[in-house]
């Protein structure tokens, strides 16, 4: 036995996503690419906040609990992204040409062309990068391996390695001593719950020893960054409470996220918002703010469903 | 002379008495390494408030059956009984871990002196209130049980303990929320409450958990008492 942990109150959760929304409209200029950066950084390194946004705009499209308002902010911050920082997805094809090998265009085109948008030259490169053994045999750590398995999936791809193998090669797949989670295995444990449950979209793809698993254990994590303000892994966090069987939406670590947030909808990264350059700024929060729309469109699509399947309002239940 | 104040000679005696216990459970109730039995403070007070504050563990040794009751660490305990009464409405920690103390006591050395207040034999032996407790919030609720981990002994029934079987889950949460903090004190408390538990989730990792609980934080005797006694209950001790 547990005690119930409080649930949110769901018009503070979907606030903190239409917050989230407007301040990522109004900054959609500064998801920029850098087309002569320093061979040293690459010139890929950028892509990877635009294709964050548009996996987290399709999860918006597909939940279908954001306003009007919300849903025509993030179709325009989409149109932008493609028509002006990709150049209608021509900037993908030259990325592809800058290194051949390299899995971040078809990452980022991926989400875009599951919204309709098209490069035909790049799905040509892809397919037979896909075809040499080099893409296949390429090392990652397990939990990006499992990320570029689940995209080579949902592309139409045979996955290098198959799914249930990828999964179970993460940490997150041991099910290892809770208590030795640092930061960076937290966003190990977040990543695989993205790609297993397909962002959101298919909560049954976590197995469910896994599900257990993060049923028993969350609740504590999300304590511990919540007081350690760490607000892009809370809201991480927060995104893998709702794609379990059973949300507990933590109605402590809620109020602790929305009361981070600004009044212009940005959500610092780390404690408060940093000052100083205007690109800078947005490069620190962009990701704990493109977090905190996902994690409010799926905590407040979530809330509704269990709201609409238990209509005497018991909200959703203590997690085990 | 003694220059330090009385609070650190305080958290030092108390800290000398939980490695007096950690050296008799090792022992197997022999003459501990470090002397005698109480560990000398120089000041009588100061021994009699650090055995209040390490409360019934002073007597784990005799009440896990290492040794036949020490009638120095009886007399002692009963005397920081008499000089620290809970009051008229003590906090509830406070109130069970005097109740913890005199029911050591009562089963060491019936006839000994107990709590009555004013110092008489046979005070009262109602178990206090656990209200506060049942529907805390996990990491309150694992807190408090730490505190009070001179109650995680088999057999020992109390209001404590069954709030604490019915909440495995809550302490094992509990306990990771504790490692993560490097809180080893109460780390090492909650993990010995666990291991009398049923329930906890093989996920966990308890054992090493206490284990690493113990490489991190073993320089604090409290910690290592905690640890020893989780220990002997893992193995099973007689009772």
């Amino acid at each position: 036995m547990t005690m119930a942990i409080a649930s949110a109150d769901t018009r503070l959760v979907h606030a903190v996503g239409v917050g989230a929304v407007e301040w990522l409209h109004a900054e959609r200029d500064r998801f920029r690419l850098e087309p002569d950066a320093d061979p040293e950084t690459g010139f890929l390194q950028r892509f990877k906040p635009i294709g964050e946004l548009a996996l987290i705009a399709k999860v918006l499209f597909r939940e279908g609990v954001s306003g009007s308002r919300q849903t025509d902010l993030a179709r325009k911050l989409i149109d932008h992204a493609w028509r002006e920082h990709l150049d209608g997805g021509r900037m993908l094809v030259r990325g592809q040409r800058t290194e051949p090998l390299s899995p971040i265009p078809f990452e980022v085109y991926l989400p875009f062309r599951e919204l309709g948008y098209h490069e035909p030259e790049l799905e040509r490169m892809v397919e037979l990068c896909h075809r040499t053994s080099s893409w296949t045999d390429r090392e990652y750590t397990p939990v990006r391996r499992l990320g570029l398995s689940a995209f080579e999936n949902r592309y139409g791809l045979l996955p290098g390695v198959p799914l249930p193998e990828a999964a179970e090669r993460t940490w997150l797949g041991h099910r290892p001593e809770p208590w030795t989670v640092e930061g960076h295995t937290g966003y190990d444990i977040t990543h695989t719950v993205f790609h297993l449950t397909d962002w959101g979209e298919n909560p049954d793809g976590l197995p469910a020893d896994v599900a257990e698993y993060l049923a028993l254990w969350l609740p504590v994590w999300l304590d511990d960054w919540l007081d350690l303000k760490r607000w892009d892994l809370l809201g991480e966090l927060l995104v893998v409470d709702a794609c379990l069987p059973r949300p507990t939406l933590d109605a402590r670590a809620w109020a602790g996220f929305a009361a981070a947030q600004q009044p212009d909808g940005a959500m610092p990264a780390i404690d408060a918002m940093p000052e100083g350059d205007p690109d800078e700024v947005f490069d620190v929060v962009y990701h704990s703010t493109l977090v905190a729309a996902f994690a409010s469109v799926l905590a407040t699509s979530r809330a509704l469903a269990l709201l609409s399947a238990d209509p005497a309002g018991q909200g959703p239940a203590d997690p085990v | 002379m003694d220059q330090s104040g009385p609070t650190t000679r305080l958290s030092d005696a108390v800290r000398d008495l939980a490695a007096q216990v950690v050296s008799a459970l090792r022992s197997g109730g022999h003459s501990p390494v470090g002397g005698a039995f109480p560990p000398s403070t120089g000041d009588d007070e100061i021994t009699v408030a650090a055995v209040r504050v390490l409360g019934a563990d002073t007597l784990l040794p005799d009440a896990l059956s290492f040794r036949p009751a020490d009638p120095a660490a009886v007399a002692l305990v009963a005397r920081a009984v008499r000089a620290f009464p809970p009051g008229a409405s003590p906090a509830p920690t406070t109130a069970w871990s005097h109740w913890a103390m005199a029911g050591a006591l009562r089963r060491l050395a019936p006839g000994s002196a107990e709590p009555g207040g004013s110092g008489e034999p046979g005070g009262a032996t109602a178990e206090p209130d656990t209200a506060w407790l049942e529907y805390a919030p996990w990491p309150v609720l694992t807190h408090q049980l730490a505190v009070l981990a001179a109650l995680a002994v088999p057999g020992c029934d109390s209001g404590i303990a069954r709030v604490a079987a019915a909440r495995p889950v809550d302490v094992a949460r509990g306990f990771v929320r504790a490692v993560r903090r490097r809180d080893w004190l109460q780390a090492a408390g909650a993990g010995r409450w666990l291991t009398l538990l049923d329930g906890v989730p093989d996920t966990l990792g308890l054992g090493t958990g206490l284990e690493f609980v113990g490489l991190m934080g073993g320089t604090d005797p409290r910690v290592v008492l905690h640890l020893r006694a989780a220990g002997l209950l893992r193995t099973g001790v007689p009772v």
